[in-house]
């Protein structure tokens, strides 16, 4: 039988996927716009919401600049787009090249530190690359770029149309579902168990023969891959990418999110991503002022439930099974 | 003994710390297989010794080797494949993995690099290895626990297992019953006593008795200097080790 925690992580699994389905099934028949885009754009913070979770929850990495792998995915994705050919394979393909050198690169810069340090100096390179971003006339400066084409995907079956709502809601949760089964199966592997063992205790691993140095650029360079390929869906649903991707306030809410839907988890965080999209939309319909209610809202989560809600439904079952 | 016979060699080792010599100029040789403990009062510097042993500090002059092996620049990962493994003093383990994850992860470095990125169920080397230790040390009950779940005493057993992974030929223990009861310093000493007749064993040990019990050779520090060597009786014997060591417990 499975543990609580991964019991509580199928259920999560099992929920996301049936809510998802229902809503295509739903607004596609109700020819519905409005939350299928709002369920896409869920997915696709929930996707860097998992990058930040790999690094935090995982191996015990708290990046706080985040934003920076994702506005890059963003922004290339974007420039393909827009130069050379509206596919999606093309952008996606040449997006995880760039950005697994991207993230090689930072990794040596970023992983000299520890701790604290490692959280500045994530935070100090994202600062830098969106004020370079946010000063480049070529890259539209603080306009941005607008006009992405809409995309057409090759399938054996014929092209698809990534105009249909539908569609490119199917198209993100494929997208994300398979980098959230690429993170799981680094999980199943002796490469996850030492991501574990560093955040558990990092010292000791000399001892039993393992540098820590070249499991965390592993995970580093995975990480940035997951926000990158996120951030190339951007584009693709709004058809325009801006510098405030790569601000501090969305790393910052990426890290919200993991603590929200459960550290360590990977999964947690696209539940969180879901609820906070959708806390957004809904309290922002009501009062312009929906921070100050989100926050509260936070506010109480975390105080109630600190392990967020995936921790939540682990205490359920831990509880159930010690009742048995 | 006979040089080439020694399976550690410690020549001329120094570390200071500011001021302060913690190991000064020592320099000694261990025999293969056995228990060969190094004793000394508090700040003697066996601590830092073992550090310099095992890799954890460089020395700043002398060196170690392991037979003919010149280990003194080496890392302790690099110290662990040529045939090395130290135990904690203080309780070292990945505290929030299960126990079995635990031995698993140390016997996981002699399995083949690629290993790393293929799912757990190839590793079966690393499996079987993590078993079999779980069956010798007795913690089979706690197989799925949390490390830092478990007893003082069997925290101390697992971490000793855990150094074993890799059969390692010299394994350097840190104070392994420090903190135990009186029932689970007498397993632990039978258990490195059965060690002993395996590998080499290299203990620092508080609790004489228990040294003079287990070991065939002693090693004496007081004050970063090696103050005497010998078989247990030569080294109680010692008038040396008496005022400086024994004091008033043997008088």
């Amino acid at each position: 039988m499975l543990n609580p925690q991964a019991r509580a992580i199928r259920l999560i699994e099992w929920l996301l996927l049936i809510s998802a389905l229902i809503l295509f099934a739903v607004g596609t028949l109700l020819g519905d716009t409005f939350f299928l885009r709002l369920a896409t754009e869920a997915l696709i913070f929930g996707g860097l919401a998992m990058s930040v979770d790999l690094l935090l929850g995982i191996v015990g990495l708290l990046s706080l600049g985040q934003a920076l792998y994702f506005g890059f995915g963003a922004y290339l994705s974007a420039l393909i787009l827009k130069e050379i050919s509206p596919s999606f394979s093309l952008a996606i393909s040449i997006v995880i090249l760039c950005s697994a050198l991207l993230g090689w690169i930072a990794s040596f810069i970023a992983l000299r530190s520890k701790g604290v340090y490692f959280a500045l100096i994530t935070f100090g390179l994202a600062q830098v690359a969106a004020k370079v971003v946010y000063n480049t006339r070529s890259l539209g400066a603080s306009d941005g770029m607008m006009g992405v084409p809409i995309l057409s995907i090759w399938t054996p079956f014929g092209s698809l149309d990534a105009a249909n709502p539908g569609t490119f809601f199917l198209i993100t949760l494929l997208t994300i579902g398979a980098l959230y089964a690429i993170l799981k199966y680094f999980l199943t592997t002796p490469m996850g168990s030492l991501w574990h063992a560093i955040r558990s205790n990092e010292d000791r691993l000399a001892y039993v023969g393992y540098k820590s140095k070249a499991p965390k650029q592993v995970a580093f360079v995975l990480a940035t891959v997951v926000a990158a390929v996120s951030g190339a869906l951007y584009p693709m649903l709004r058809g325009f990418v801006s510098p405030e991707l790569m601000f501090f306030s969305v790393s910052g809410n990426a890290v919200v999110t993991v603590v929200l839907g459960g550290v360590g988890t990977l999964i947690g965080p696209i539940m969180g991503s879901v609820l906070l999209t959708s806390f957004k939309s809904v309290i922002g319909t009501w009062t312009s002022h929906h921070h100050i209610v989100i926050g509260l809202i936070f506010v109480i989560i975390v105080i109630s439930a600190p392990k967020g809600l995936a921790g939540l439904l682990t205490e359920h079952f831990r509880k159930g099974a010690s009742d048995e | 003994m006979n040089k080439s016979e020694a399976i550690l060699k410690a020549i001329n080792l120094s570390k200071r710390f500011g001021g302060l010599t913690a190991v000064d100029d020592i320099s000694f040789e261990v025999a293969p297989l056995g228990v060969t403990s190094i004793i000394g009062p508090n700040g003697a510097g066996k601590s830092t010794l073992f550090n310099l042993l095992s890799g954890t500090f460089k020395p700043d002059s002398g060196s170690v080797f392991l037979k003919d092996q010149d280990l003194t620049r080496m890392n302790p990962e690099e110290r662990l494949f040529a045939g090395m493994a130290r135990s904690f003093q203080i309780t070292n383990l990945f505290f929030d993995l299960s126990v079995i994850d635990n031995l698993r992860i140390a016997s996981q470095v002699l399995e083949p690099k690629q290993y790393l990125y293929l799912p757990l169920s190839n590793s079966s080397m690393a499996l079987a290895r993590a078993d079999e230790l779980l069956v010798e040390f007795g913690l089979l009950d706690s197989r799925n626990q949390l490390a830092g779940a478990l007893s003082h005493g069997q925290q101390r057993r697992l971490e000793i297992a855990v150094t074993l992974a890799t059969k390692p030929k010299l394994l350097l223990l840190d104070e392994p019953t420090q903190g135990m009861s009186q029932g689970d310093t007498q397993e632990t000493a039978e258990l490195i006593q059965q060690l002993g007749s395996k590998i080499t064993v290299l203990l620092i040990e508080h609790d004489v008795d228990l040294v003079m019990d287990l070991s065939k050779a002693v090693i004496v520090m007081a004050q970063g200097k090696k103050l005497a060597e010998g078989s247990p009786q030569d080294v109680r014997s010692n008038p040396l080790v008496q005022t400086a060591y024994f004091g008033e417990e043997t008088a």
